[in-house]
């Protein structure tokens, strides 16, 4: 055997509706293609599909959920807290993953298990408990209604184990809001692409997890050298003490200076209030402390409080970065209390922040632009800026409540509705673009475009290195630049890594070869991970193109295209269709699908 | 010396923890360290490392049925040949500061490491400290000081910068004295 750690070589398979769960093994061959978290949840996922002979509804029994960390993760080096959860989406209807951080992921690796498979549906609303190799179904019938908190709570009740480590649903996620979250360790989330809705749908409000097992590391010493190394680097990085103090939240003012911070809705680039709503108001007025994810002393998780006004007593671990500008700036809303209010709310509720303001930012704007009338929305007014209305709106949406119930059902139901909504709500593939305007650098369009899961950032974050070095880059290099991005990224979420250490505080893509080497015992070149993280991606792909999707999808939201910025740095900017054209075509040649982006990979 | 915890600086990345598993036990394993960080939220708000305070009267072994439990140059040590795994020790610690495992038969208690634990070395937060006994206290005593509300002050300046000398003395001479 080659691989000498880094795997127990198990996945749990629970099917829900028989109330029964197993143990399968899978092979070395296996681990080596696949690599854990985001790999082999693509793999499962695609075997499932392949098997099924009808299509599988996201929100049915005959959907699966895998929920995956990775070798790395639960390992002494710095940052590799990471855990994916894989799915059917039901925003998309098309291959789903997000990443979670914190403890979770950690804890299910220390139960000994690499994936767990969720199939069927409880009978009732349950709790499903992993400790170690006792696996139950609890009947929860009381946690429904319950928000993510109160159900974690309860599970702590019924198991009376204060220390197990639980990933909970709120409302939004019973209801089956498209675009609910799965919330863990207070404000940790897999937020996008409806995970939460998918575990309502399978009638499981929380998993809890008590892992006891020793995680098996090839070389333990040399994993342990590596580490501190590894720490003692990003402690000398210059930006080091500043991470810990703002975190994400630094990069308000950075997305604002550079022109790409969302504002009412993705019209404008620049926010005059910014100053309001970034990470120097937060440190002064409310953080009260730093939190961290298992294993990473980035500690980029800031906690706040707000002490005084309408809002005290609200606490929570966050705002980062796309839920201040999301739940802020786009919904022309600036003031921090309110911000960590809305940021609360969605986590207790189970909804993901960044879809949730892109929806209400639509609203606002449809209102604005009498596309909407209040009639349309049951009497609904709303302006930017109206914190109470916006909070308001939340509670509806994750209660599907009046309108609530239509805006749950996220782009795809909203655009079926109101047809006249498509140059203003944000989207691809029917998921809800992140909060960094792409106008200003075609790159990220194509990031946005062709990114596996809709218009989400994770897979190709290029707007900074584009707007900051590569004005003078031609379209090939930026081309290949997002696929660099495609592979890397993913490969992170492959090994159960976070991509921060390496994306915000410079470790070379180098060390991760080192690391997966110290794990698995497995010596492989870097160029042969990226081979299987760009392998993942062709799956990906295929499974996508056997859902239907084909090149018209892979476009950004129209808005980027027909709506030059109205002022600030990226003034003018917009992204020229024809040369769009180009550049994806060039990405399909580089990546070997065809021009209708069909990739050379079968299910 | 003392091995003392400052919550307020507290991440809750258990990062401590991995680094006694590991230096311990050599196994990657937080579940097998001899501390553990709780992390309490939303109310109360508090991430704590949790770590043997090596006790002048160790309560873990006021009910030690063997005698187990000994202090020897201000560390509390188990014997292990005296020890037999009934864990009354466990339930003993005012802090719950002493932890078992399946895999290990002894309970797991904190020895400081040779005098020089893993767990401080390895925190990013600063929120472990290892200290000599006359070093505890010293931050409140200088801040109780500084911030004495009653001091005198005089400005002056140093290169054309505006600074301050604040020192304590009686401005009026009180008749009792």
């Amino acid at each position: 055997m080659k691989i000498k750690g880094g795997y127990f070589f198990r996945i749990l398979d629970v099917d829900l509706t028989r109330g029964e769960s197993s143990v399968r093994p899978f092979d070395e061959a296996f681990a080596l293609q696949y690599i854990g978290g985001r790999g082999f949840g693509a793999r499962i996922l695609a075997d499932h599909i392949r098997k099924s002979r009808k299509r599988i509804d996201p929100l049915g029994p005959d959907n699966v959920l895998v929920i995956a960390p990775g070798p790395l993760t639960g390992t002494y080096l710095p940052a590799a807290g990471k855990n994916s959860f894989v799915t059917l989406s039901p925003a998309t209807g098309i291959y789903g993953d997000s990443s979670m951080g914190g403890v979770f992921g950690v804890e299910l690796r220390q139960a000994g298990y690499d994936a767990v498979v969720l199939r069927g549906r409880a009978h009732e609303l349950s709790a499903l408990t992993i400790e170690d190799d006792r696996i139950k179904i609890i009947p929860l019938p009381e946690a429904r209604g319950m928000n993510t908190l109160e159900a974690e709570s309860l599970v702590r009740e019924v198991t009376g184990d204060e220390d197990m480590k639980i990933a909970s649903i709120g409302v939004a996620g019973e209801n089956g809001a498209v675009f609910s979250c799965v919330n863990a360790d207070w404000s940790r989330n897999a937020g996008r692409i409806g995970i939460g809705a998918v575990m309502g749908s399978k009638n499981i409000k929380a998993i809890a997890v008590r892992g006891s097992k020793d995680l098996p590391v090839a070389d333990l010493k040399s994993l342990v050298k590596m580490a501190r190394e590894g720490y003692d680097e990003l402690k000398a990085h210059e930006f080091f003490r500043f991470w810990q103090q703002q975190g994400l939240m630094s990069v308000v003012d950075y997305a604002n200076t550079m022109g790409i911070l969302p504002t009412r809705n993705f019209q404008e680039t620049v926010f005059d209030r910014a100053d309001k709503m970034n990470g120097y108001t937060m440190e002064e007025r409310y953080k009260i402390g730093d939190s961290a994810c298992f294993g990473c002393s980035m500690s980029c998780g800031n906690i706040c409080l707000v002490k005084e006004g309408k809002y005290r007593g609200t606490v929570t671990e966050g705002p980062e970065y796309e839920s201040a500008a999301m739940l802020g700036s786009n919904l022309g809303a600036s003031n921090f209390a309110y911000i960590l209010k809305a940021n609360a709310l969605c986590d207790e509720l189970g909804l993901d922040t960044i879809s949730t303001g892109s929806i209400v930012g639509a609203v606002i704007e449809g209102l604005e632009k009498q596309i909407l009338s209040p009639d349309d929305l049951g009497g609904l007014t709303l302006e930017w800026g109206d914190e109470e209305g916006i909070l308001s709106l939340i509670e509806k949406i994750a209660r599907r409540q009046g309108v609530g119930g239509i805006l749950a059902g996220g782009a795809r139901e909203i655009l079926n509705r109101w047809p006249g909504l498509a140059g203003i709500i944000c989207h691809v593939k029917g998921l809800e673009q992140s909060a960094y305007d792409a106008r200003g650098a075609i790159s990220m369009a194509l990031g946005y475009g062709t990114s596996d899961i809709g218009a989400h950032h994770t897979r190709a974050w290029t707007v900074a290195t584009e707007l900051e070095n590569g004005m003078e880059w031609g379209l090939e290099e930026k081309a290949d630049f997002v696929i660099y991005h495609q592979t890397v990224r993913p490969l992170f979420d492959m090994l159960g890594v976070c991509r921060l250490p390496w994306i915000e505080l410079g470790f070379p893509e180098e060390y991760y070869q080192r690391y997966y080497h110290a794990v698995t015992g497995v010596d492989r070149p870097l160029s042969e991970l990226m081979e299987c993280s760009n392998h993942i991606y062709d799956l990906t792909r295929a499974i996508n193109v056997r859902l239907g999707i084909s090149r018209k999808d892979d476009f950004p939201p129209s808005r980027t295209f027909d709506d030059p910025v109205p002022s600030g740095p990226t003034r003018g900017s917009v992204v020229d269709r024809d040369e769009y054209e180009r550049i994806l075509e060039m990405y399909y040649r580089k990546r070997g699908w065809d021009s209708d982006g069909r990739p050379p990979v079968e299910l | 010396m003392q091995l003392t915890v400052i919550p307020e600086r507290c991440s809750g990345c258990k990062i401590c923890e991995l680094a006694c598993s590991i230096g311990r036990e050599n196994v990657n394993n937080p579940k097998k360290s001899r501390m553990r960080v709780m992390v309490l939220y939303p109310h109360p708000v508090i991430r704590m490392p949790i770590v043997c305070r090596q006790c002048g009267v160790p309560k873990c072994g006021e009910g030690c049925p063997t005698h187990a439990i000994y202090r020897e140059n201000g560390i509390v040590r188990l014997d292990e040949e005296k020890c037999i795994s009934c864990n009354q020790c466990i339930t003993s610690c005012p802090f719950g500061a002493m932890f078992l495992h399946d895999d290990i038969d002894l309970p797991l208690k904190c020895d400081l490491c040779d005098g020089k634990p893993f767990c401080v070395e390895a925190c990013p937060k600063e929120a472990l400290k290892f200290h000599p006994k006359h070093i505890l206290g010293q931050a409140h005593r200088l801040s109780t000081a500084r911030n004495y509300a009653k001091m005198s002050k005089v400005e002056y300046l140093d290169g054309g910068q505006k600074k301050i000398i604040r020192y304590a003395r009686e401005k009026v001479k009180k008749d009792e004295d």
